[in-house]
């Protein structure tokens, strides 16, 4: 049964030449779960606004939009605002009052319902979301997640047939952003009530939809099952970044077959197609010229065999000559060590991550020393003894949970927060020593969380003469927002303007407060390829984040915050690789199967450098037991490798060599 | 079983005008005496005997008032001396003193009030008078914390731009200047995100009802009519129980009448403190046959 129905939809803005939404039709059934993507500006926002009467835009517009058979017009204001839910982006603006049993009242209030209703439904949403414990609460002391949660359980109080949601989790982090998706799907599934939303976030939402609509400039260019959708993607680079990273991963390696949507699809995959004989890209040489150790790991080499490459392993051996002859090693020792895969043990994690960085500076950047911060006298300490150092011209993320105290250390960092014991030394200068300012001339800046806390003009323009940014030495484009409001940009352009405006001091150390939140993953990888950019040019960066994809692709060193201090740090590669939770979606896929791949490239390289080896007879069971990947598939999949085997080969080392070199030492070039 | 914090909003607002409108309307030393008495025993009940620094500040500030008004007014025929040829007056010392007892009082009353009266209690209590008002004040109460949270951001991000120079009280001033212009451009910005979240979930579309967590119970009744009656009795009783400061010091003769006034505010007083006690008795009692 179709409860929302679009006939040939267009939306023009006013003032503006080419529609935001052109000759848009689909519908959708009761209990769907249908996911939104596309470019920033294709029109998504628009196309979710014009389906809530009261929130339609005003402009030209020509369709029309059923729900339940009925024409939207046709509604009375009442149904109207029962009948379709809407969650926006910003949790803390989408609040109306102080009390959050007031917040829950609100939409029932506006009906004129009794009182006695609304506390029987206030009582069933609160026990149903678990909002009981914070029931009595000022909507100030919430959480970002327990806001949106809050703003979910006021929407569906209402008990609306439609639920529609606008990016509702780009402002939260990765764990409440994902308790949010799962009481969307819980709502979903239970209730069977009907989801449209537009989220950044589709490595969780995807695998749970039961559609998946593509827009590009406003036109519709997709509506189906995930899969089909996501196999129809293979021209579109820019939209297929947003993919989930098993999806990411089968475009990769050019799959065909059933395309795996989640990390346990993406992994069965992995298995079923896939050996594993090689488990360990060999490592890169360092960007400064200085070899560092070059080993190919197999699995079934022996410790301590210098010198041998494993059966396996001869393409991989043929990738990194041809690799540390690029980078004009030549005549270096290269030492092709084969040990045991597994025996590789903290220690030498260690070690690795101090070749990594002894090549490049021995100098701080940034120096924290038994740092110990608190907010009120008789406050928790946030920062514990905190001991952090940060080498000059590396990129170093700093990850962990909500509250562990990541952000005050930039703030500290920065001088903006006095700690009450510990040194803080910037560029090997206490921070005392920075007198009249000149801490932040030419020597630091930070760019906060929050970016709309730069701007204080009104159009770009403005805001960048104020701040005497010269934007033809950035690394990027922003002359065509010049003319534009900063708070009407979208959070990716917003992004670049404030970085801009920031680095017009010409800092020498950048801090940056989660610098991905609210990005889309294209803008996510544009900013990956800024920073560096910014790094070759001799900048240390310090970055606190959540996201953790993004420290894999981006960062030199990446340290583990927890209560107040770091409890360990080390290479991306490494420091992902001893992590069983904390870490990518490539490495949960293919982590016991393949050695520190931690980026969906790695993995991809691997897959490719692992595909010559035609499926043998033993890996049956295996592909079986990963359920949906039955017999059938695996003949397929092995028919596939088998044509595929000699032109691979021949170019397996190339392009290990390419995707290796532009994922972690493109910064140094 | 619940003290005077725990009853309904609006009959906590009604005891509390009752006993601090009497005290304000009447400048009768023993209904003085007593509110004062009243007020600050309830509020050692509540708080106990904890930062007394700013119970010093209280009693410093009711000095200066008592000892300000004979240094002004030199009414009364009592003098006591003379001081720069102006003639300082016993009866102007008192009635220093009674007004400054008056303003402790309702300051100490005002205090228990506004600890009881959460933001919510005061909404509810408005919320009764006009749902509208209620949620215009609801939305500001949560308006100005987070102004001023963003404010704190600004300046913070501003700072760490290095576009504040600390050293120039011009430059500063020019600062705090622009993020506040900057500020009511977000206020607006972010009023819209509130507005379009407010029409969505169908404000303005009839007639708004009001949703509140408290309701009335028999004792809420009970504390409101004792408070009423006690209240009538209190200025009835007073009606011929005079005090005049100037231009002599001049009490009428207690009556009757009088003396119930005075027990009967009396008992108004101390009303939070027997209530309180009495739960503590009985909470014991219980406890004990436990």
């Amino acid at each position: 049964m179709e409860l929302l129905t679009i006939e040939n939809l267009s939306f023009t803005y006013p003032l503006c030449s080419t529609p935001a939404v052109t000759d848009v039709s689909f519908s959708v059934k009761k209990g769907e779960f249908v996911s939104i993507c596309g470019a920033t500006g294709s029109g998504k926002s628009t196309l979710l606004r014009l389906l809530k009467r009261e929130l339609a835009p005003l402009g030209e517009r020509s369709g029309q939009v059923y729900l339940d058979g009925t024409s939207q017009e046709a509604l009375s204001a009442d149904q109207a605002a029962r009948s379709i839910g809407f969650v926006m982006q910003r949790p803390e603006h989408q609040l109306v009052t102080d009390k959050v049993w007031h917040e829950l009242a609100f939409g029932l209030e506006n009906m004129g319902t009794p009182q006695s209703v609304i506390a029987r439904r206030i009582a069933e949403m609160a026990s149903y979301f678990g909002i009981e414990d914070w029931f009595e609460k000022n909507v100030t002391e919430l959480s970002g997640g327990q806001k949106q949660l809050l703003n979910l359980a006021a929407v569906m109080i209402m008990n609306p047939k439609i639920l529609i949601l606008d990016e509702p989790t780009a402002q939260l982090d990765p764990i409440a952003a994902s308790d949010f998706i799962a009481t969307l799907r819980k709502l979903n599934r239970e209730l069977s009530l009907t989801i449209l939303i537009v989220e950044h976030r589709l490595e969780e939402v995807i695998p749970i939809s039961d559609r998946l609509l593509v827009m590009e400039k406003g036109r519709l260019l997709a509506y189906d099952e995930p899969r089909a959708v996501i196999e129809g993607l293979k021209e579109k680079p820019e939209l297929l970044c947003a993919m989930p990273a098993a999806a990411r991963l089968y475009h990769a390696v050019q799959g065909t077959g059933e395309c795996p949507l989640d990390i346990s699809e993406g992994r069965a995959y992995i298995q079923a197609n896939f050996g594993n004989q090689i488990r360990r890209l060999p490592d890169k040489v360092d960007g400064s010229g200085k070899p560092g150790a070059v080993g190919i790991v197999t699995e079934s080499g022996k410790p301590g065999a210098v010198g041998i490459v494993a059966e396996s392993g001869k393409s991989g051996a043929v990738g990194s000559a041809a690799e540390s002859e690029k980078s004009g090693a030549a005549g270096s020792a290269v030492g092709i060590a084969a040990e045991s895969g597994r025996t590789k043990t903290g220690e030498n994690a260690i070690q690795t991550g101090r070749i990594g960085r002894a090549a490049k500076s021995d100098k701080t950047a940034l120096e924290l020393e038994n740092v110990y911060f608190r907010y009120g006298k008789h406050l928790p300490d946030v920062l514990h003894g905190l001991n952090l150092k940060v080498y000059e011209n590396e990129i170093f993320c700093l990850l962990g949970g909500n509250g562990s105290g990541k952000s005050t250390t930039l703030s500290a960092s920065a001088g903006l927060l006095k700690p009450y014991s510990g040194k803080v030394r910037v560029f090997g200068k206490r921070l005392k020593e920075y007198k009249n300012q000149s801490l932040y001339r030419e020597c630091l800046t930070m760019l906060p969380q929050d970016v709309q806390t730069v701007f204080l003009k009104n159009t770009v323009r403005e805001e960048l003469e104020e701040a005497k940014a010269e934007v033809s030495m950035l690394p990027f484009d922003i002359t065509c927002l010049y003319e534009k409001h900063p708070y009407d940009l979208s959070g990716g352009e917003q992004q670049l303007v404030a970085l801009a405006k920031v680095l017009a001091t010409k800092p020498k150390l950048l801090l940056l407060d989660e610098p991905t939140k609210g990005l889309d993953a294209h803008a996510k990888l544009g900013f990956i390829r800024i920073m560096k950019e910014l790094k070759a040019k001799g900048m240390t960066i310090v970055a606190v984040t959540h996201d953790v994809e993004f420290a894999a692709l981006c960062a030199d060193r990446c340290a583990l915050f927890f209560r107040g201090n770091v409890v360990s740090d080390g290479v991306p590669a490494d420091f992902f690789s001893e992590n069983h939770f904390y870490t990518t979606s490539a490495y949960r896929m293919a982590g016991d199967y393949y050695d520190r791949a931690v980026t969906i490239e790695e993995v991809a390289a691997l897959c490719r450098l692992n595909r010559k080896e035609a499926i043998q007879p033993g890996w049956k069971g295996m592909s079986s037991a990963a359920g949906k990947h039955g017999a059938e598939k695996m003949a397929e999949a092995g028919k596939m490798t088998e044509a595929g085997k000699t032109e691979e080969a021949g170019k397996m080392a190339e392009e290990e060599k390419t995707t290796g070199a532009t994922e972690r030492t493109g910064g140094s070039r | 079983m619940r003290t005077i914090a725990e009853y309904n909003p609006f009959a906590v607002t009604v005891y509390f005008l009752a006993v601090a409108g009497t005290t304000m309307f009447s400048m009768n030393p023993v209904i003085l005496v007593l509110s004062l008495a009243g007020a600050l025993s309830y509020f050692f009940v509540r708080n106990g005997f904890r930062e007394m620094k700013s119970h010093l500040a209280f009693f410093l500030m009711f000095l200066f008032m008592a000892l300000l008004n004979p240094l002004i007014s030199h009414n009364g025929v009592t003098v006591l001396f003379v001081m720069n040829n102006n003639p300082v007056t016993l009866e102007a010392l008192v009635y220093g003193i009674a007004a400054a007892a008056m303003i402790l009082a309702v300051l100490y009353w005002f205090r228990s009030y506004s600890q009881i009266m959460t933001s919510d209690k005061l909404l509810y209590v408005f919320g009764v008078l006009s749902p509208r008002l209620a949620l215009i004040l609801s939305m500001a109460i949560r308006y100005v914390p987070l102004f001023g949270s963003q404010v704190k951001k600004v300046n913070q991000a501003q700072k760490a731009l290095g576009l504040y120079k600390e050293d120039n009280l011009v430059d500063s001033f020019r600062g705090g200047v622009r993020v506040f212009s900057v500020m009511v451009t977000w206020a607006l910005e972010n009023g819209i995100i509130t507005a379009d979240s407010m029409t969505a979930r169908g404000y303005g579309s009839g007639k708004r009802s009001h949703y509140s967590t408290f309701c009335f119970r028999r004792g809420d009744w009970i504390l409101m009519g004792i408070s009423c009656v006690l209240l009538i009795v209190t200025w009835i009783g007073l009606g011929d129980f005079t005090f005049n400061y100037y231009p002599a010091l001049k009490v009428s003769a207690l009556q009757k009448t009088g003396l119930i006034g005075c027990i009967s505010y009396g008992l108004l007083a101390f009303l939070p403190v027997i209530i309180e006690e009495k739960e503590t008795l009985k909470w014991n009692c219980l406890q004990s046959k436990i």
